[in-house]
């Protein structure tokens, strides 16, 4: 009869997430305030580390400035083309390994080994490939997210319920068919997440290949800001960065959450 | 060797025409690290046009085995499987299977499962929804379209993937113990759908089961299979009035033939039985 004070539900005032929610602020509220009294303390380069004030200017500034939009438009069709690439190719790679119990255990150790290996050495390569302009920056996106692709749906194959496939065997389906109206929505979640994987890591194959050796997109605008010292406007660019590379992955989340992964 | 197997076959090749579906002689054996296994041994059915025909033997006995044949899934076999007259190769497009396992697509909703087949076979969009609805209703499932499986009990999505096989339009519809993870009532009421779809629709049906009650209340003629290696018992004609509903359970005429079938399955049954117990003795 004591279990009936125990409370089913939670009475508490504020919900789980919105505690979370605040304590997220509070923490990114308390990193600018650290930040600030390091600008302010004067025990570092002002130039290294500029009071917040400083860094919004320049946010501004680079908001307004079409340079960063022309470079931000060469990242994205560098990085677009990567996940295209990538993705088509790790998928098929994927498909047919995770078919194929043969294949994959011939092949698959090898994408093991080589998908956690940093793909920016391979860029000299790419470069005598594809040129100096975006084409090898595209390439080492595409590279480097391939492996989580095609790592991601090979496991999701070999996850679809077999019983599934016997059902499309009997309603006479074509490989074309079982191929996109069994396999591909049955492994849609997993393979959203794998896509998620790979568009991370194809970023930032992307913008380190521009900071290496390129005349265009945000890697280089980074690494221009380095050199001519504008640390503001290098901060700056950052933020946006990172802005962007969080609202990509929130997008692909919240997709693949809605497809059951 | 081949030469002359290919020659006779040729000879066979037009099975018996008044039949819908005819099995003659067919043997099927796996091979396992522990030998050969005869599934099937020599067995011949014959369906009529129409008819609803129940197979029925202990668990292990073959009967998945026969299924996968007859759907075209399972090749290796000797003998002949005819529809109509030709000889089976691969799945048919007269012949729609319904699995005994959850079969459904998780995600699609119910009427985007039913129209499945449709789907495939590139019916156009209005006209395939009309067609999936009208099946959906035959199985009892109206108000429930755009629900997804998950959201339905096991007996809900059972009906679900009949009616998705239904909208394949098979001539004979062939099922592999739809039922067999239900409870007994809820197996009696999905009986009856089942009993009014083929009064509706005069379907050629093939039931496999071990369930004995489930096989006198549906079927015109029930096919008794031996335990290892399966094989044919016996035949018996169901004479029990059409059109029939469950409440046929109660009559003494079917507390006769549940008890003649059992007379026959009894043994088959214990030896099965035997085996299992064997198998996990020796595990
Ligand atoms: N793919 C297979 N490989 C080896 N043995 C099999 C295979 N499928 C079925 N069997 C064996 O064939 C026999 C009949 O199986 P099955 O047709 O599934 O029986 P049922 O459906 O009547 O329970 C069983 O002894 C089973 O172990
Ligand atoms: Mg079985």
């Amino acid at each position: 009869m004591s279990t009936a004070s125990i409370p089913l539900t939670k009475s508490a005032p504020l919900s789980f997430e919105t505690r979370v929610r605040s304590l997220k602020l509070a923490i990114v509220a308390s990193l600018l305030l650290i930040w600030e009294a390091m600008a302010r303390s004067g025990l570092l380069f002002e130039d290294v580390v500029p009071s917040i004030v400083v860094v919004v200017a320049a946010l501004g500034g680079v908001l307004v400035d079409p340079v960063f939009y022309s470079n931000l438009a060469i990242t994205a069709w560098e990085v677009g083309t990567a996940i295209l690439v990538g993705g088509v190719t790790g998928l098929a790679v994927g498909f047919v390994l995770g078919n194929s119990r043969f294949l994959s255990r011939a092949y698959e150790p090898f994408l093991y080994y080589l998908g956690p290996t940093p793909k920016i050495i391979f860029f000299p390569l790419l470069i005598m490939w594809f040129g100096i302009g975006p084409g090898s920056k595209a390439a080492l996106g595409a590279l480097s997210s391939f492996f989580p692709i095609a790592i991601a749906t090979a496991a999701a194959i070999r996850s679809v319920d077999p019983i599934l496939l016997r059902v499309g065997a009997s309603f006479r389906l074509s490989r074309w068919q079982t191929f996109y109206k069994i396999f591909l929505p049955a492994i849609r979640g997993p393979l959203t997440n794998g896509f998620r994987l790979g568009l991370g890591i194809a970023i930032i194959g992307t913008v380190l290949a521009e900071t290496k050796l390129s005349n265009q997109g945000i890697g280089y605008l980074i690494i221009q800001t380095y050199t001519t010292f504008n640390m503001a406007r290098m901060y700056a660019l950052l933020l946006l960065l990172f802005a962007i590379a969080i609202l990509l992955n929130a997008a692909l989340s919240r997709l693949a959450r809605r497809f059951g992964a | 060797m081949r030469q002359v197997g290919a020659q006779l076959r040729d000879v066979t090749r037009q099975g018996t025409a008044n039949f819908a579906l005819e099995i003659k002689d067919l043997l099927m054996q796996f091979e396992t690290p522990q030998g050969p296994v005869v599934a099937v041994d020599r067995m011949s059915v014959g369906v009529e046009q129409g008819r609803f025909v129940s197979i029925i033997g202990p668990s292990g006995c073959g009967k998945s085995t026969v299924f996968n044949i007859v759907g075209g899934l399972l090749r290796g076999y000797q003998g002949d499987v005819t529809v109509a007259g030709t000889r089976m190769d691969g799945p048919h497009k007269d012949i729609g299977m319904v699995f005994q396992e959850e079969s459904t697509f998780p995600w699609r909703t119910v009427i985007d499962n039913v129209v499945f087949p449709l789907e495939v076979s590139g019916v156009p969009r209005a006209e395939r929804y009309d067609r999936a609805r009208s099946f959906i209703r035959m199985v009892g499932l109206e108000g429930f379209e755009q629900r997804f499986p998950a959201e339905l009990s096991g007996g809900m999505r059972q009906r679900v993937a009949i009616a998705r096989t239904l909208a394949f339009e098979p001539k004979i519809l062939l099922m592999d113990e739809p039922f067999a993870a239900l409870d007994e009532q809820t197996r009696l009421l999905l009986g009856d759908h089942i009993l009014k779809i083929q009064q509706e629709l005069r379907q050629t049906t093939v039931l496999i089961t071990h369930n004995i009650t489930e096989a006198v209340q549906l079927s015109d003629k029930i096919v008794i299979m031996t335990y290892r290696p399966g094989r044919l018992k016996r035949v018996l004609d169901i004479d029990l009035p059409r059109p029939r509903t469950s409440e046929v359970v109660g009559s003494p005429e079917f507390g006769a033939y549940v008890a003649e079938i059992w007379k026959d399955l009894r043994e088959e049954a214990s030896r099965g039985m035997q085996d299992a117990e064997a198998r996990s003795r020796s595990s």
